[in-house]
């Protein structure tokens, strides 16, 4: 297929003139029957890669996605834009559902599903009966033990990509180290996989770090923040009860309206509020970091970090829902010393010294089930017997990476020089230069007019309507 | 808040906890039910499903400490007179639900996602919208709805007319406060609806409530369309509705029954063990209005257990030992259904 047909189909199709950085490259070298590991910024259209491959061709599109909730959002997405046949298998789904959905896999053209699910035998033999055109695994860093956000269930992909009789893959992640990227391939033993990496850099987003005193100087930033800097704006949390905290506070204490969002809400609740922030009826959501969203709303202008996030990666992750349209925007961390140690006891939750893990193979060997989080883990490798050498070796390893990677992060809170360099440097990626509309040095005080977000959120009147206006509204066009 | 709703699920006189909550829970299994029909719950089967067992009884014993309830025996609680006073107060001040028996025979949940998704298809259909985020990914229920939507051919904008017809025509029979929350809540056209959480500040009422009276809407709007079967919904309700409470093997089983008694008859009939033909007919005789007791309780064994008890007119608190060590032949079954008629005598008296 020539670049100018490529050209043809993103315009009929999806209405867009040109592909963004990196789409065109990765889908040629798809097309052209190579496998890629493609690291592209968030928010350069990941999921159009697939789409447009899939279209052009036959065969199911398999797409391997670590939160359900994400891959809800995906399918949504996907239905908006016109694709009728995708559907998420997920633990979620009744078992008629999901028999029905198995034995009708040739009707599909996108499958979302988790590691986990795929694993499974039934689902194994189903996908054997029916043509893949591609297998793609999204976020692709977390089959690496190098990386921190490190998913053991990832660690099988490999052998079921086998399994699947090797199909045409395409390995999907944001930010990933070179490390990181040698051990995603020879874990999904593709060593011959194309690589095509783009900066991780988003230039339109400043990079803003407040140090504060204590707790009650950072509730009055944020507070000032999102009362004086344009919108609409995302804000950070690492705890749902926090979430829930502020978010209530802000919407007593200021004129904006505002929602908590995080993996306790319901299904239906969720939808709802990622949609009205989409049509502009909210102005801040507060938001688990943890807690994956899929929506894809382009004039996000400002992410704050209420708490740190894990790590540097994940930083780059979540601001980069900011200004996704291009226009300028601010990503601030709000930071009150020792807030360090609240990653560190999120790091712990799923750490396990040497007697532990030894503790946990003898529960195995006894049959019994795994009682807590860290077993769960450990149950993955007892059941395919890997040694308690071995997993101890692991363990020790991911919590040095995690120190690693916190350190990483505090490096960039503290830095007294430009934070996009040392940013850009654990990436192994040069900086531009510094200017003043690039980040924020120990006592600069926010560019704002210069970046031109000093135009605080207009909260519009809500008029009052009455149940049947409203009906009226949903139902009748001509109202 | 959930604190609330719990209290009013006790009365003066000792209720088993679990057993309630296992009712409203969903669980059927015979002594939940029992336990439902002796606490006189039963319309309420089904009604809180989901809702964590251990969370419930954490609920009852912060009760216990504000010493509004008071456990009389292991398992068992009552209304102290505090309880008594708050709870007569909540029924005035806190939200009612009228229609949760809707639970015992609608698969109502299935109808909320089945509904939710319907109106938003006619809405952005009905207004010419292509491109929108489906309110559920599910693809069971997309099915459904595609099905429904091919079968009744008609133009979304004829669609959009006759639901908001049928809608207007549901709600103006409600309080309309409460026919703005149903609104408010759903999804549609340029409007993605109102989460519980931002309802309960605009009514100023707390989240579960607002979540109990959404839940109660929806079950009234199902009866509304079950009285009204030339609706465009019926069809997407109708398979969700079953004839009886009673699970369709136990409802089998009843059949057999009626056509000769003998449970051995019946057992070898019906390829089952004795033991789950006794389950099945004592579910049947729990949650049928008219079971035929006497056809399967001898004169003589209600006579007997009569004189057994008959000093003792709380049903519910009967030991099975006591009737045995009168009659050591008795068998459970028997026992247990001549409790389960004299509630049923109780409740109807
Ligand atoms: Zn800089």
């Amino acid at each position: 297929m020539t670049d100018a047909e490529l050209y043809h189909l993103l315009k009929v199709k999806y209405g867009f003139d040109e592909f963004r950085p990196g789409q065109l490259a990765v889908i040629s070298q798809l097309l052209a029957g190579e496998d890629v590991l493609a690291v592209l910024p968030t928010g350069t259209g990941k999921s159009l890669i697939y789409q447009l491959v899939g279209t052009v061709m036959p065969g199911l599109v398999v797409v391997v996605s670590p939160l359900i909730s994400l891959m809800q959002d995906q399918v949504a997405r996907l239905n908006y834009q016109g694709e009728k046949q995708v559907a998420a298998l997920t633990s979620q789904l009744d078992y008629g559902t999901k028999q029905r959905l198995l034995t009708n896999l040739s009707a599909l053209k996108f499958l979302f599903v988790s590691p986990e699910m795929l694993n499974q035998e039934t689902v194994q033999a189903a996908l054997q009966q029916v043509p893949l055109a591609l297998l793609v695994i999204d976020e692709a860093h977390c089959i690496s033990t190098w990386g921190p956000d490190f998913r053991p269930d990832y660690r099988a992909l490999g052998e079921m990509r086998q399994q699947l009789g090797a199909p045409r893959t395409l390995m999907l992640t944001a930010t990933a180290t070179e490390q990181v990227r040698q051990d995603i391939l020879t874990q999904l033993r593709v060593p011959n996989a194309q690589q095509i990496c783009y900066s991780v850099d988003r230039p339109n987003i400043y990079l803003g770090v407040q140090s504060l005193t204590d707790e009650a100087a950072k509730r009055e930033a944020l507070q000032r923040l999102v009362t004086t800097v344009s919108g609409p704006a995302i804000v950070y949390f690492t705890s749902k009860r926090q979430t829930d905290l502020i978010a209530e506070w802000l919407q007593s204490t200021t004129d904006l309206r505002v929602a908590a969002y995080h993996a306790g809400l319901s299904a239906e609740d969720r939808f709802k509020i990622q949609q009205q922030f989409m049509a502009g009826q909210l102005d801040v959501i507060c938001a688990t970091s943890a807690f994956g969203m899929g929506i894809n709303k382009a004039d996000i202008r400002v992410v704050i970090h209420y708490h740190l996030p894990t790590t540097l990666a994940d930083y780059v992750q979540e601001i980069g829902r900011a200004g996704r349209d291009s226009q300028p925007a601010l990503a601030v961390i709000l930071y009150v010393p020792g807030d360090e140690n609240l990653v560190r006891s999120l790091n712990d939750l799923t750490a396990a010294t040497p007697n532990e893990i030894a503790r946990d193979q003898q529960r195995f060997e006894h049959q019994l089930p795994p009682t807590t989080a860290v077993s769960e883990v450990l149950q993955f490798y007892w059941q395919r017997g890997v040694p308690v050498e071995t997993v101890t070796d692991l363990f020790g390893q991911r919590q040095r990476t995690k120190e690693r990677e916190l350190n990483v992060l505090m490096n960039y809170v503290n830095t007294p020089t430009c934070r996009r360099a040392v940013m850009l440097a654990y990436f192994d990626e040069k900086a531009p230069s510094h200017t003043d509309t690039c980040c924020q040095l120990p006592g600069d005080a926010l560019p704002l007019s210069a970046l031109g977000l000093a135009v605080p959120i207009d909260v519009p009147a809500e008029p009052s309507v009455t149940w049947t206006q409203l009906l009226a509204q949903l139902f009748l066009p001509n109202f | 808040m959930l604190a609330d709703y719990v209290l009013l699920l006790f009365s003066t006189t000792p209720r088993r906890a679990k057993g309630v909550f296992n009712v409203l829970r969903g669980r059927r299994t015979v002594s939940t039910l029992f336990a439902g029909l002796t606490a006189n719950c039963l319309e309420l089967l089904d009604s809180w499903h989901g809702v964590d067992l251990e969370t419930l009884m954490a609920v009852v014993a912060t009760l216990e400490a504000d010493q509004l309830l008071v456990s009389t025996t292991e398992g068992s609680w009552q209304l102290t007179l505090a309880g008594q006073k708050r709870q007569q107060q909540l029924q005035t001040t806190l939200y009612q639900p009228q229609a949760f028996q809707a639970f015992q025979t609608i698969d109502v949940r299935r109808f909320e996602r089945v509904s939710q998704l319907a109106l938003q298809v006619i809405s952005e259909g009905a207004h010419a919208e292509k491109r929108y985020y489906p309110v559920t990914s599910d693809p069971g229920v997309q099915a459904t709805v595609k099905q429904w939507l091919r079968s009744s051919r008609q133009p979304m904008t004829v669609l959009g007319k006759r639901l908001y017809e049928t809608l207007n025509d549901f709600l103006t029979t409600l309080d309309s406060d409460l026919a703005t929350i149903f609104v408010m809540g759903l999804t549609g056209y340029q409007l993605p609806g109102r989460t519980d959480q931002q309802l309960a500040e605009q009514f100023d009422r707390q989240p579960l409530e607002i979540w109990m009276i959404r839940k109660d809407l929806m079950c009234q709007w199902v009866l509304w369309i079950q009285q009204h079967q030339t609706e465009p919904l019926w069809p997407l309700l109708a398979p969700l509705i079953q004839a009886t409470a009673i699970s369709q093997s136990a409802w089998q089983t009843y059949q057999t029954f009626l056509q000769q008694p003998d449970v051995q008859v019946i057992a070898r009939q019906r390829k089952l063990k004795l033991s789950t033909v006794r389950e099945h007919l004592l579910e049947t005789a729990i949650l049928m209005p008219d079971f035929p007791f006497e056809r399967l309780l001898s004169s003589a064994v209600v006579t007997q257990l009569t004189t057994i008890f008959q000093e003792q007119s709380d049903v519910a608190s009967w030991q099975f030992q006591q009737a045995q060590d009168q009659l050591p032949e008795l068998d459970f079954f028997w026992f247990r259904l001549f409790q389960i008629m004299r509630c049923r005598q109780e409740v109807s008296a």
